[in-house]
């Protein structure tokens, strides 16, 4: 069990990074706090694509004259970038919301703005 | 044979159409009359043109929409509709000028009309259902249309009523729904056209279950004891409405519906094997006796009618769980014969209300002598119900008596004579009061009701004279209820 | 003509594109978006139709971008359930014809704004759009995105008080389900060395070795999807964010991109029912009693609400229940019916937004109590009002009936009548809050002078209105035409199931 473990050590980071920052997003209430666990979410997920595409011995997936295989997989490095894209998206959505909340009721912190609804 | 004619969705779709000219133009007094009368005679033109074809054994058919799979809309003027369907309808001309002049000086009018033409139309539309799903889609729809009328003076206790009809009912819409879909599912049919479309392949409890749903949601609408609790609170609606309620609309829809349940969805012959109807029977035969015991502690004379009707609805499901020939006859006859005795009562319960302002039974003292006319109706309507012969009450009672000893099954001899006694002693009382006793305080000059409520009350306790003396009673004719019969018994 | 194969990229290409010209377009002239935006989706109804006549010809077929073959390259597949495309660009068309003059009411439109308002609607029913149609996971995330943050920001436009708060309450909760399904997409991935949706299902058919991790990939995707739908315990995002949004936003949100869930659902159900890994009754049974409780839940809180727009989003609440009970119940009718109410119900939420958005429009009221009265004032708004009420409903013949009608076959055919009984009986809970609000709009006296004085709104927004409302007859009229187009689909989804 260790042993299994111990050999996929890159995927029960990522897990235990996903745990971390789903608590986070549940267990905090300053909205920024709570968006940095999303971020931490996403982090997590991310790297644990990456991880997938690793290949031992592998070197980056970049055609040159003399290039010699074994590659990484290229394919989750694109997924990932795309992903990294939504992410900042995701983010500076969320930051302009959290800013207009503030300028309307002066707290982000979500108990607080609960009792204001 | 059958015939595909436009007419039996014409019926209920002509009256649509007038109840929302009603709506639209019922400001102005005469065009809402117009509208009004308009609608329910239009109706009883279209249903009465069909009777001379029913009677020489022509169905007519009209499919509105076919959905997919035997799921549609669609209309079937066969006997057992088309008997409902004139009880109904030339009942409506009746209660229409009723409530004309009933409601005179009310404010909420326009809406007041608007809906109870609705119900004119609905309650054709179940008459003429040609499948489960459109009785259901008009069975519901006349719930709906009946909630504004009960709520109609808007008194915390008529909004508590109507509250509580609406539950009733709508619950038991559900469960006729659920048990729509079983029969659908079981089946792959929802028609009506036949007499009995589940059969023996499928298994008993599932059978039962369906059974029991139909039965239970209909019987919230018949209010058959124990589901009886809407109906003695909404007597808190107009009097032309408790008419509507108790002897045209509401209570026969769900009778038919019972009728429809044990004639057209289950079929006599299975039925008879899987026993069902027995429970339903004893269940009737309680509601009978124990409403009618009810009735007689009712000092408010409305509810004494409502505890009454709900006695004498339950002899149309006694007779109907019966599964004889007779019995058959019985349960279609009553349609007409309840609902002429009744509705005559409460226009005589309306008229007196309004004339004299009185409600409690112990009032009437001495009032035959101020509305001899009035009374005098009453009188009929009373001794129908007791069953005396040459009254229409009598018809029923004997074929229920004749149906009891063909199944072989005496006890229903005894229900019949026990309610007997017992309508008696409820109804006769108040004759008794009104013309042997003399009124309290002065004596009274005569003065009758204003002709819109006196007609149609006279009109009314004569018909119920004419089903009682005669067999083709026009409009009503007996050989319409045995050409039902003998489709329904395959004869 | 229809057979052109380049429709299918130009639908998914056309709404994108048209939203990223926008702010340029309204650069040009200042009030031009909301025509540049109706032209845009013009083009894709046309696109849409063709790609709907041709899976009903045809049956389903793809896209190769570039001419990469399948597993390799991009795939866009269109099949019977991407026919939600034409639901799509119905609604889309008729909120942004609607959007065109209720905008300009908004203070918080300064007409500077507006562009970006058409950008977002664009983009988000472009995301609705591409997802619907995508073959590859790793699209189907990013389209997911594209529709979800759009989404979210439309919520934040209308400017009620509420709508940042329930803006970020919706980005919230719905960032971390998209952050769950790109997770479960790395899972899938992991295992079969794919994203192409077919790909997928063979290799995962035939995997050797431990199923665990495609078993956790699945419950990845089911918590997901399912939030995205909205399902109880999941849907607390959903009824404030419906009811801050402007009404035409609410109209697509409500009406199609809690759908989007479902259809990410029904992809789930096809990878894992084709692969047939394991037996997914534990999934189903879930499904059908989360599904059971949303209609209660969702039928029940609608009956206590006052204000209107909320009462729709519950109502919402309560029929994504009904559509993923069917799913859950996993036989022909349940699915058939399912699918069916996804476009139906579409039709009719989009109705009733869209009237209530008139009414609040020209009463400035949204409660039940102010509006008392208010179909005297405004009898054709009322009128689509109350078809959409009877419509969702399920009364025939009006949209509603029959799908609702073939999900309780299906529960009976699932020999499941206990939740035949809770359809039935969600049924007469709806029924209850709509007859309240007909009931206020039609039979109380008017406690507002703004009720009663209330004209009927503009063409541009009644038009949109009634056309759908008479959409929603039509389509119960005419109730089998979904159905049979939707059977192949649903059929194809079964098989695999055996029967």
């Amino acid at each position: 069990m260790i042993v299994m473990l111990w050999h996929n050590i890159d995927y029960v980071a990522s897990v235990v990074l996903f745990s971390i920052g789903l608590y986070v997003v549940i267990a905090k209430e300053n909205l920024i706090k709570k968006f940095l666990g999303l971020n931490i979410m996403e982090t997590a997920v991310f790297a644990f694509i990456i991880a997938l595409g690793m290949v031992e011995d592998g070197r980056p997936p970049i055609m040159t004259g003399d290039a010699q295989g074994p590659f990484a997989s290229p394919l989750p490095q694109t997924l990932v970038l795309t992903g990294i894209v939504v992410a900042v998206s995701t983010t500076a959505l969320a930051l302009t919301l959290i800013i207009r909340i503030f300028r309307r009721f002066g707290t982000i912190e979500a108990n607080e703005l609960r009792e204001m609804e | 044979m059958e015939v595909v004619d436009i007419r039996p969705m014409l019926a209920p779709g002509v009256s649509f159409a007038c109840a929302a000219m009603v709506f639209l133009f019922g400001r102005n007094t005469n065009w809402r009359r117009f509208w009004m009368l308009s609608a329910a005679t239009i109706k009883m033109i279209v249903v009465l043109s069909m009777l001379p074809g029913s009677l020489r054994g022509v169905v007519y058919t009209f499919d509105l929409v076919d959905f997919t799979g035997g799921i549609g809309l669609g209309f079937r003027a066969d006997a057992l509709g088309m008997f409902f369907a004139l009880v109904s309808s030339s009942l409506w001309v009746a209660t229409t000028v009723y409530a004309i002049g009933y409601m005179r000086d009310d404010e909420k009018r326009v809406r007041f009309f608007g809906f109870f033409a609705l119900c004119v139309s609905t309650t054709v539309g179940i008459a003429f259902a040609e499948n489960l799903l459109t009785f259901f889609l008009f069975y519901e729809m006349l719930t709906i249309c009946t909630y504004p009328l009960v709520i109609h003076y808007e008194t915390p206790e008529a909004l508590s009523a109507g509250r509580t009809y609406l539950t009733y009912t709508l619950i038991g819409g559900a469960f006729v729904l659920v048990g729509t879909v079983m029969v659908h599912d079981a089946t792959g049919t929802l028609s009506l056209g036949h007499p009995g479309i589940l059969d023996a392949s499928i298994s008993p409890g599932r059978l039962g279950v369906i059974f029991a749903l139909l039965i239970a949601g209909f019987a919230t609408k018949t209010a058959l004891m124990p589901l009886h609790g809407w109906l003695p609170r909404a007597m808190v609606a107009p009097t032309p409405v408790s008419a509507l309620l108790h002897a045209v609309a509401v209570v026969k829809a769900g009778a038919f519906g019972i009728v429809r349940t044990v004639y057209n969805v289950f079929g006599i012959e299975l039925l008879d094997d899987l026993g069902f109807a027995l429970p339903l029977a004893a269940l009737a035969a309680v509601t009978i006796i124990v409403a009618s015991v009810i009735a007689i502690f009712q000092e408010d004379l409305k509810r004494r009618l409502a505890y009454s009707t709900i006695s004498q609805i339950s002899y149309i499901v006694l007779a109907a769980s019966m599964l004889t020939p007779f019995a058959a006859t019985a349960a279609i006859v009553h349609f007409a014969n309840q609902a002429l005795a009744k509705i005559t009562m409460f226009f005589v319960a309306g008229a007196i209300q309004r004339t004299t302002g009185k409600t409690n039974v112990h009032e009437l003292a001495g009032i035959g002598h101020q509305m001899p006319w009035t009374m005098g109706a009453f009188t009929i309507a009373a001794l129908s119900f007791i069953g005396i012969p040459l009254f229409a009450g009598f018809i029923t009672k004997w074929y229920i008596s004749l149906g009891a000893l063909e199944s072989g099954q005496w006890w229903f001899l005894l229900v019949m004579i026990t309610s007997s006694l017992l309508n008696a002693a409820y109804f006769l009382p108040i004759v008794h009061l009104a013309f042997f006793k003399p009124a309290r305080g002065d004596a009274v000059p005569v003065k009758e009701a204003r002709p819109t409520l006196l007609i149609p009350t006279l009109v009314c306790a004569a018909w119920v004279l004419l089903l009682g003396t005669m067999s083709e009673v026009p409009g009503m004719p007996f050989s319409l209820a045995e050409a039902a019969v003998r489709f329904v018994f395959r004869m | 003509m229809y057979a052109w194969p380049h429709w299918l990229a130009l639908v998914v290409m056309t709404p994108l594109a048209g939203a990223a010209l926008t702010p340029i377009a309204a650069l040009l002239d200042r009030r031009s978006p909301p025509w540049w935006a109706l032209a845009t989706m013009t083009f894709t109804s046309l696109a849409a139709t063709m790609l709907v006549l041709r899976v009903f010809a045809e049956g389903p077929f793809s896209y190769l971008p570039g001419g990469w073959a399948a597993p390799y390259g991009v795939e866009l597949r269109f099949d019977e359930f991407s026919a939600v495309v034409g639901v799509i660009c119905l609604i889309g068309w008729m909120a942004i014809l609607f959007s065109s003059r209720y905008t300009r009411s908004l203070p918080e439109f300064a007409s500077d704004r507006s562009p970006y308002y058409y950008a977002l609607l664009l983009l988000n029913l472009g995301g609705m759009i591409g997802f619907a149609v995508t073959g590859d996971l790793f699209n189907l995330f990013v389209f997911l995105e594209i529709l979800s943050l759009s989404g979210y920001a439309l919520v934040a436009v209308g400017g009620e008080r509420i709508a940042e708060m329930a803006a970020f309450k919706y980005l919230l909760m719905g960032a971390v389900s998209s952050v769950l399904v790109l997770f479960a997409i790395g899972f899938l991935y992991g295992m079969t060395g794919t994203l192409n949706i077919a790909d997928v299902t063979a290799r995962l058919g035939a995997l050797e070795g431990p199923t665990a991790p495609a078993a956790v990939a699945l419950a990845l995707l089911a918590v997901g999807f399912v939030t995205k739908a909205a399902i109880f315990p999941l849907h607390v995002w959903l009824p404030d964010a419906h009811a801050a949004a402007p009404s035409p936003v609410s109209a697509v949100l409500s009406g199609l991109v809690v759908k989007l869930g479902v259809i990410g659902m029904i992809r789930t159900y096809r990878i894992y029912y084709g692969a047939g890994l394991f037996d997914l009754t534990v999934l189903n049974h879930v499904l059908m009693w989360l599904g059971a409780i949303s209609i209660v839940m969702g039928a029940f809180f609608a009956i206590f609400q006052e204000d209107v727009k909320l009462m729709l989003a519950y109502s919402t609440i309560s029929n994504i229940g009904y559509i993923i009970m069917g799913l859950g119940l996993a036989t022909t009718y349940g699915v058939i019916g399912a699918s069916v109410h996804i476009f139906n119900h579409a039709l009719i939420k989009a109705t009733l937004f869209l009237a209530v958005g008139a009414i609040i429009y020209r009463t400035g009221y949204r409660t039940l109590s102010d509006l008392r009265g208010v179909g005297r004032a405004m009898p054709l708004t009322s009128v689509a009002l109350s078809i959409g009420a009877i419509s969702i409903v399920g009364i025939p013949p009006t949209a509603g009936f029959l799908c609702k009608w073939y999900i309780t076959l299906g529960a009976f055919e699932a020999n499941q009548p206990l939740f035949g009984f809770v359809l039935v009986f969600g049924a007469l809970l709806i029924f209850v809050y709509y007859i309240r609000m007909v009931n206020a709009f039609y039979f109380r006296e008017p406690i507002h002078a703004e009720v009663t004085e209330a004209r009927e709104v503009p063409v541009s927004m009644l038009l949109p209105t009634l056309v759908l409302a008479s959409l929603c007859l039509i389509m119960g009229v005419l109730g089998r035409i979904p159905l049979t187009f939707i059977e192949p689909g649903v059929v194809r989804l079964l098989a695999p199931l055996g029967g």
